[in-house]
Order: C-alpha cells, then structure tokens, then sequence
C-alpha cells in the first residue's frame, strides 16, 4: 500500500554503453551554447557596475544606522543590549547621561567596525527602542583604510533609511500613546 | 627559401601549441560561462581593447609568471620538484612534432614535409612521449612530498597504464587499415574514398577504434571526464597541489599542448588531417582556382555573418570600451586586403611553385580548423560530463575498452587477411 517500485536505471544495454546518455548530455549543453552566443544580452548575469540589482528588499541586511527620535535627537539609550547580543563584538558602546531629560541615558561612543561585523542582525533583533537597524539597503562597503571601515555614531546617525519609516518606532509610539493619554486627562479635567 | 621550408614545420608547432595556450584558456573559460548561461571573462582590457576577453588569459599568464617563486619547506629533492612541471610541458610539445600539417611540397626538386621532426615513425613516437607525459605528473606528486598530490600522482599513472594499454591495441588497428605508421601516408589514404562515395576517414572505416581512441586520447590528456588526478573534491588539486606561480602554470600549460597534441593526433588519424573529404592533394593543385573562386565568396560571407553577430551581441556598455567600431574597421580592411590577394592569384598565372605553396597554405588553414573544432569538442566535453569515479576509470579501461579493443584487432586482422586488401 502507498508503496511505488521505482524502475532501476543502469542495467540495459544502452545504459551500460554511457554513450547514449553522454550525447544527451552534449546536445544539452550545445543547445545552451548556441542559443547563449547567439544572443549574448539575454543572459542572465547582470553586468555589475552598470546594472545596478534592484531586487534588494526591506529585510535586506544593509550597512546599519542610528535612528532619531521625533525631535530628532538620538534614539539609543545606550544600554549595551546590541553589544551584548553582537557575536563578533564589533559594537563599542561609551554611555553618558543625558541631560536634556528627555531619557536618562544616550551613548558619548557608538562605534561598529564593519570589517568585524558579520551582518547577522543580532543587533537589531536586541533593541528595545528600535535605535539600531539595517535597512540603509547599501550592500556595498567600500573604503581606503581599515579606520575607515569604523563608523561613529555621527556617522551612523546620517546614513538614512531606503524603505521609509524614518525615525525609531518605540519613540513615536510611545509619544502618540503619552500625548493620547494627556488630552484624555484633560477631557476628564474638564468634565 | 629552402631555410624558410625547413624552419616553417616548427613555427607552427610553436604556433599550435604555445601561441594557442591562451587561446585555449580563454576558449574553455567563454564556452564554459555560455554553456552554463553565464558570460564568462568580458572585462580585462588593454586601452579599452579586450579582444572578446583574450585579454584575461594574458594576464593571468603575466601574474603567474610574476608571482613569488615558493618552494614548501618539507621537499627534499628541489631537482625532481622543479623538473615535474619542465617534463610533463616538454613530453606534451615533443609528441606534438611528428604532426603533418600539410602534404609533403616538391619545391624546385627538393621534397620538403610538413612535420617539425620528418620522421616516418609517426606513431611510435606519438605513443613515446604521450606516455612519458604522465612521468612529469608522477614525478610531481612523489617529489612534492605531501599525501594529496601522491594520490593524485598515483591515481594518474593507474589511468595511463591502464588506457595507454587500449589505445596502443586501437592504434594498431588503424595501423593494420592503413598499412603504414607513418603519419602522413595514413593522411594520405584518407583522400581515398570507401564504398564508391563514403570519404575513407579513420572514423568512418574504423568507428569501434575511433571511440576506443578518442576515448582513450581524453584520459591521456588527464581532462574531464578523467581527471580524478586532480579531483578538487577529495584532494585538493591532486599533484600539482604543492605546486605555486609559474612552477603551476607549465603543468597548467602541459595540459593543454597535450590537450593540442590528443586533437592533432585524433585530427590526423580519424578526421583525415589536412585533407578535405573526397578532395585529395593533387585535385587541390590542378584546380586551385575553383578553390580561390570559393573563398572569394566564402570569406565576405563570413565576415558579414560575423560584423552583424558582433554589432548586436559585442555591447557592454562599460566605461572606456568602445571597440565595436575599430573591429569592424579592421576586419573590412582584412577582408579587402584578403579579397583583393586573391584576385590577385586569380588573375595572373601562377608557376607551379606558386600553386604548390598555395595549396599548403590552404592545407594548414583546413587543419587548423580542424583541430579548432577539436579543441572545442575538449571543452565542450569538459563542460557537460561529469568526471568518473576512480574505480569506474579503470573499470571501464580493463573491463571494457581492452577486450574491445582486443576484439577489435583481432576482425581487422581477418578483414584484412580474408579480403586481402
């Protein structure tokens, strides 16, 4: 029942010759062939440099960035989740307080070096405030010197998002939610 | 005159196996991106010139020959280390000479052959130095002193000794055929014809040997499918493993004059050589302007078909490279020149010398495609079939191809005896 006796290839004549499937095989390929050198275009091999890829989507792990907060300070308040999570410890975190009191804390230092990193993601998976992700869509990194390849936190902070979205989510909504709830005192106030 | 005739023979050795090196390479690395639909080498140029990507394999050749010279640590005898790569290169460009390029040229009572070394052992030497081929690769392995390159040093001499068995018993089969170990007289029977209309090329009157051959010429030449001595899959690079800059690129380039040699030699003695089919030597010389009148229609053509293939396909739009225009420029110039050499020859009388070298010229040009054609059959077949396991290498050298081989001399023999040809 349900069981299907596949037929053994191998033992006829004309399997044990090779040649028959060998020629298969050549006429294969030479169709390939011809068909490739006759139009050279419709290959499927993008020519790099010039055609850019355009198949880079939203959750393409791209170069990092630092998001902002509606106001457009810094969103990270420095609490060492993402160094913590990264595998490669290419994330060097220095914290601060902040005295602007809008957070008690925010990072002095944030520093990737993106010759360590291994672009797994790690990062923005740990982060509460939603400060650290990789959707710049840049998937190439190109630089003179090793230094080079370690990118600040101004640096960080000026790379700006492909696929909208711009500012850290955690902020804003917990500002929609903050402004929500003081209109509704009020109303309650006034009443 | 007479120094041009004899030094021209081992010009175009030179030119077939050397100067073709980077042709190959570039050949197998194209035809293998087009047959796995991909463009393969397009970039590499010179002044915004790649020559279709000819370029690239100029200047691998230049990094190797380049690069730092390393000899590993752990071998002990240098000498037989950097003489590997020296034998197996020479064995390959030796075996090569004794190839007919053309007929044997009378030139003012002076008969001069084609052949860079005008011997008539033909054979015998071929089979001389396609074995010796293998020393260089066993000498590789055990002087490099490291576990890989000796199972691929053994794994290479296994499948000689077993295969150079089954081709040396087809050889002698097609010996036996054309009465003669001479390479030139067995091109020479080729212009005959079989049956009344049937060209009598090897292939045609021998096809069991003709595979047998053939067969047997790929795994000589250490290609796929039969090169489990430097299967990358279990042993890194097999015996040239130890083996780094221009130490690797003369073994690299051995297998391609020896590639060049198993073409030459499947050229001569199956495809009938620099004869085209049913038109021998004699019938060239008596009737040189019909074949003048020919290529005069002939080779427009093809340039036409090839300035429109390029015009629609040569169209990288990378920066710096725009070549299209100068090609095109430069084969109408050719064309012309070459149309109006040949009114030329049409139109004045030509001496018998004149006709004489005219026809080798045509017979090295008919050759040399034949053996282009050849060395695209090398690749193509790289390209499509899978390499053999080690065991079913021997299996199918000891098991089949030798008793059929065997079986194979044996009906030749009695063909021959009862029919008393």
């Amino acid at each position: 029942m349900g069981t299907t006796i596949v037929k053994r290839h191998g033992s006829s004549f004309k399997d044990k010759m090779y040649l028959s499937a060998i020629f298969g095989g050549m006429k294969t390929t030479l169709k390939n062939f011809t068909t490739n050198i006759n139009n050279i275009d419709a290959l499927p091999t993008q020519c790099y440099p010039e055609q850019l890829p355009q198949d880079i989507t939203s959750r393409y792990r791209g170069v990092h960035r630092l998001t902002s907060r509606d106001d457009g300070s810094i969103a990270c308040v420095a609490c060492y989740m993402c160094a913590t999570a990264c595998p490669a410890g290419c994330i060097n975190i220095l914290a601060e307080d902040r005295e602007d009191g809008v957070d008690e804390k925010m990072p002095k230092v944030f520093n990737i070096d993106l010759l360590e990193c291994v672009f797994c993601g790690y990062c923005v998976e740990a982060c509460p405030c939603d400060a650290i992700r990789m959707d710049s869509g840049i998937f190439s990194l190109i630089a003179q010197s090793r230094e080079e390849f370690v990118y600040d936190k101004e640096k960080l902070l000026s790379i700006k998002g492909a696929y909208g979205n711009e500012n850290s989510v955690k902020d804003s909504f917990q500002n929609r939610e903050n402004s929500k709830n003081k209109t509704n005192s009020g109303e309650t106030h006034e009443h | 005159m007479h120094e041009l005739m004899l030094l021209l023979p081992f010009v175009l050795t030179l030119l077939l196996t050397l100067a073709t090196v980077p042709i190959l390479v570039w050949m197998e690395r194209r035809i293998a991106g087009l047959i796995q639909h991909r463009p393969g080498p397009n970039r590499c140029n010179i002044g915004g010139f790649r020559l279709a990507g000819i370029i690239q394999s100029v200047a691998d050749m230049m990094k190797l020959v380049f690069k730092e010279e390393r000899l590993p640590k752990h071998i002990t005898n240098h000498l037989y280390f950097l003489m590997a790569p020296g034998l197996a290169f020479v064995a390959a460009f030796l075996s090569f000479m004794v190839i007919p390029f053309a007929d044997d040229i009378t030139i003012s009572s002076y008969t001069y052959s084609i052949q860079a070394l005008p011997v008539d052992l033909g054979i015998l030497w071929i089979l001389a130095f396609a074995g010796l081929g293998v020393y260089g690769i066993i000498l590789g392995g055990w002087a490099s002193h490291s576990k890989y390159a000796i199972l691929g040093a053994m794994r290479a001499s296994a499948q000689v000794i077993s295969y150079e068995v089954a081709m040396g018993l087809s050889i002698v089969s097609m010996v036996l055929t054309y009465g003669s170990i001479d390479l030139n007289s067995m091109v020479v029977f080729q212009s005959q014809t079989f049956l009344g209309f049937i060209p009598a090329w090897g292939i045609v009157i021998q096809p069991l040997a003709a595979i047998i051959f053939i067969v047997t010429a790929f795994a000589e030449t250490n290609r796929a499918p039969f090169d489990a001595a430097e299967g990358e899959s279990e042993i890194v690079a097999g015996y040239h493993t130890e083996y780094g800059a221009m130490k690797f690129g003369l073994f690299f380039v051995a297998e391609y004059i020896a590639m060049a040699a198993s073409g030459a030699l499947i050229v001569t003695m199956l495809l009938g050589g620099y004869q085209l089919p049913w038109i021998g030597t004699q019938d060239l010389i008596n009737h040189l302007d019909v074949v003048i009148m020919i290529l005069l229609v002939v080779i427009p053509l093809f340039s036409v078909i090839f300035l429109r293939w390029m015009h629609k396909n040569n169209t990288l739009d990378a920066s710096g490279i725009r070549e299209t225009k100068v090609y095109t420029k430069i084969i109408i110039a050719k064309t012309v020149l070459f149309e109006l050499f040949l009114l030329y020859g049409l139109l004045t009388p030509l001496d018998v010398t004149s006709t004489a070298v005219g026809v080798m010229v045509l017979q090295i040009g008919i050759f040399t495609a034949k053996l282009f054609m050849l060395h695209f059959i090398f690749v193509w077949v790289r390209w499509t079939v899978l390499r053999f396991r080690y065991d079913q290498t021997l299996d199918l050298g000891w098991n089949i191809l030798l008793p059929l081989s065997i079986a194979n001399v044996i009906v030749t023999a009695i063909v021959i005896v009862a029919f008393n040809l």
